[in-house]
């Protein structure tokens, strides 16, 4: 059984189709870092899923279940868009709310769990509306975790983070699905951050699903390359031009040699054309370059 | 991992766990004690001004019209018009007489609770909260039970603070307390149990015409006010000061009429539309 099964769904908003023929698989037990362009249809998508606008057409089924059952939706955690926290309410009380709402037995430890697992002890009795907004995407993610959802739907919960907020937040969503029941879907436009934690991804262009693959499928995708520094950059460029088919020289001041063979032959090759290489090192291409080569295949 | 326990989702027990995130969130909001503290303080003020005024004159410069303004004689005047003889005095009906009373009483709380609706439900999208309810729970009935119940009791609220205000006024400016023109304190009681009935007719529209403009405050307030203006002059006939069981009878059966109905309505355009 699948957390989340989307089949045909579509969305119309008057004339414009925002999300056409969408089909989409998340795997239980999934971190589903669900990628695509501003305006591609991910966050009408995830509001589809979370029952919050109706929609056109296609169905979709959470753990095997409609998305409208009552049942289900009790189980599921979200932050779209925003947190949607009271900004005259202190910390604690935003939580107390939805931890109300949930009818969960115990909020007061419930919440203290959650803060604590998201390291927001000490802010709890700050108003929200005084919260920076790191901390305010902490709350918004601390607020979708009350009650143990065995699905969250994540839009962009990695905004306005530091460094040790995402990783705590990588941490937290690793743990989450440790247990291979609980699922998390997750837009994002931070890839290299996405590509830490996802085991799947799910890649939409105008409205439609272009591609759905796991974490191994898209490292077997991405492209080898060798990376390299000589003292003398536009000759080698030249000299490398004429033996292999695609260079590049990347933002870091390396050449790139994709699809090649060993990097000696690359420091031979080139040192019988008077050139010295001071640094080589052979990588992949990650999940940011991988998405970019695939958005410009289909422009 | 440790399973966090969630009590039944049975309706009563869905509706209780609305209702408590509501009344929690009432008695945390500012705008909730503003509106009880205008509601007692505002007949305090008008009272007590409008019979320092009282006998006042003021004349039209180009009709030459010469109006009276005049002040309360009895305290129950801030609930409603008193079955008087003072419309049958010639000297005063040959002049325009200006009862501010008349149309500033206890029936301003009717478009008063329509502010704290109209900000109450639209904070629920403008914040993102209603996101975080409706992911959770598919079901909106208690939704509208909960913000109509909400403000019904807001604006019972706001009726008896009115009232207590009225007497307070009164018993500062001195005026009478005497029950005239065949007027019992059972009347009195009625008339104020009959508003109480009442506001609920006037709750449920504002809550669905909320729920229609979702997060414009604005929309919502001048809708609500403008709805309410058109029953507004309904009031005073329905519950006058004279009420009687009748009077709460009738008011009773439209308010549960109305909220039964609108709340359907609101129901539905909760579930048609885009909740964000």
């Amino acid at each position: 059984m699948n957390a989340v099964e989307i089949r045909n769904l579509s969305k119309n908003f008057g004339a414009k189709q925002a999300v056409c023929g969408l089909d989409m698989t998340v795997p239980m037990g999934a971190i589903y870092g669900f990628i695509g362009e501003n305006g591609s249809g991910k966050s009408t998508t995830e509001k589809m899923i979370c029952g919050l606008i109706p929609t056109s057409g296609g169905s979709i089924a959470l753990y095997g279940k409609d998305y409208r059952d009552e049942n289900v939706r009790k189980d599921m955690g979200v932050l779209i868009e925003a947190p949607g926290c009271f900004p005259n309410l202190t910390v604690w009380d935003n939580m107390m709310l939805q931890a109300r709402n949930l009818n969960i037995e115990e909020p007061e430890k419930e919440v203290i769990k959650i803060l604590k697992k998201v390291r927001m002890e000490g802010a709890a009795g700050n108003k929200y509306k005084n919260c920076s907004l790191g901390m305010k995407q902490r709350v918004g993610i601390a607020m979708a975790l009350i009650g143990e959802p065995t699905l969250l739907v994540l839009d962009e919960p990695l905004n306005g983070l530091d460094a040790d907020g995402m990783r705590i937040m990588r941490e937290v969503f690793t743990d989450i699905v440790s247990d291979g029941r609980r699922s998390i879907v997750v837009s994002s436009h931070l890839l290299g951050e996405l590509q830490k934690v996802a085991t799947h991804y799910g890649i939409i262009r105008h409205g439609k699903m272009i591609r759905e693959m796991t974490a191994s499928e898209l490292d077997q995708s991405c492209r080898t390359f060798v990376a390299l520094q000589t003292e003398d950059m536009d000759r080698a460029k030249y000299v490398l031009k004429g033996r292999y088919s695609r260079i590049e020289e990347d933002e870091a001041g390396y050449i790139r040699v994709y699809d090649t063979e060993l990097p000696e032959n690359i420091v031979e090759y080139l040192y019988e054309n008077g050139l010295y290489v001071t640094e080589i090192k052979t990588d992949k291409i990650g999940l940011e370059e991988y998405y970019i080569d695939l958005m410009k295949e289909g422009k | 991992m440790e399973k966090v326990e969630k009590n039944k989702k049975s309706f009563s027990n869905r509706l209780k766990s609305m209702l408590r995130v509501d009344f929690y969130r009432m008695l945390r909001s500012r705008l909730f004690y503003i509106i009880i503290a205008c509601a007692l303080l505002v007949p305090i003020i008008m009272t007590v001004m409008l019979t320092m005024m009282d006998g006042q004159e003021s004349v039209n410069q180009q009709t030459g019209e010469i109006t009276i303004l005049e002040g309360p004689d009895y305290v129950w005047e801030s609930i409603g018009s008193l079955p008087s003889d003072k419309q049958a005095d010639g000297e005063e009906a040959a002049m325009g007489n200006m009862d501010v009373m008349a149309l500033c009483n206890i029936n301003m709380a009717f478009m008063g609770v329509a502010v704290f609706v109209c900000l109450f439900i639209s904070d629920d999208f403008r914040s993102g909260y209603s996101k975080n309810l409706f992911t959770v729970r598919s079901k909106r009935t208690e939704y509208v039970i909960s913000k109509t119940l909400m403000g019904f009791i807001c604006g019972a609220l706001m009726l008896l603070a009115y009232f207590v205000g009225a007497m307070l006024g009164g018993a500062i400016s001195g005026l009478s307390f005497e029950l005239t023109g065949g007027l019992t304190l059972m009347n009195i009681v009625m008339c104020i149990i009959a508003k109480i009935f009442l506001m609920l007719v006037f709750v449920s529209i504002f809550v669905i015409i909320s729920i229609g403009a979702r997060s414009k405050a604005w929309l919502s307030i001048c809708g609500s006010l403008g709805g309410g203006m058109l029953l507004f002059m309904m009031v005073s006939m329905i519950t006058p000061l004279g009420s009687t069981i009748a009077n709460v009878g009738l008011c009773l059966a439209g308010g549960l009429i109305f909220a039964v109905g609108l709340g359907a309505i609101s129901r539905v355009v909760l579930r048609k539309a885009n909740m964000i």
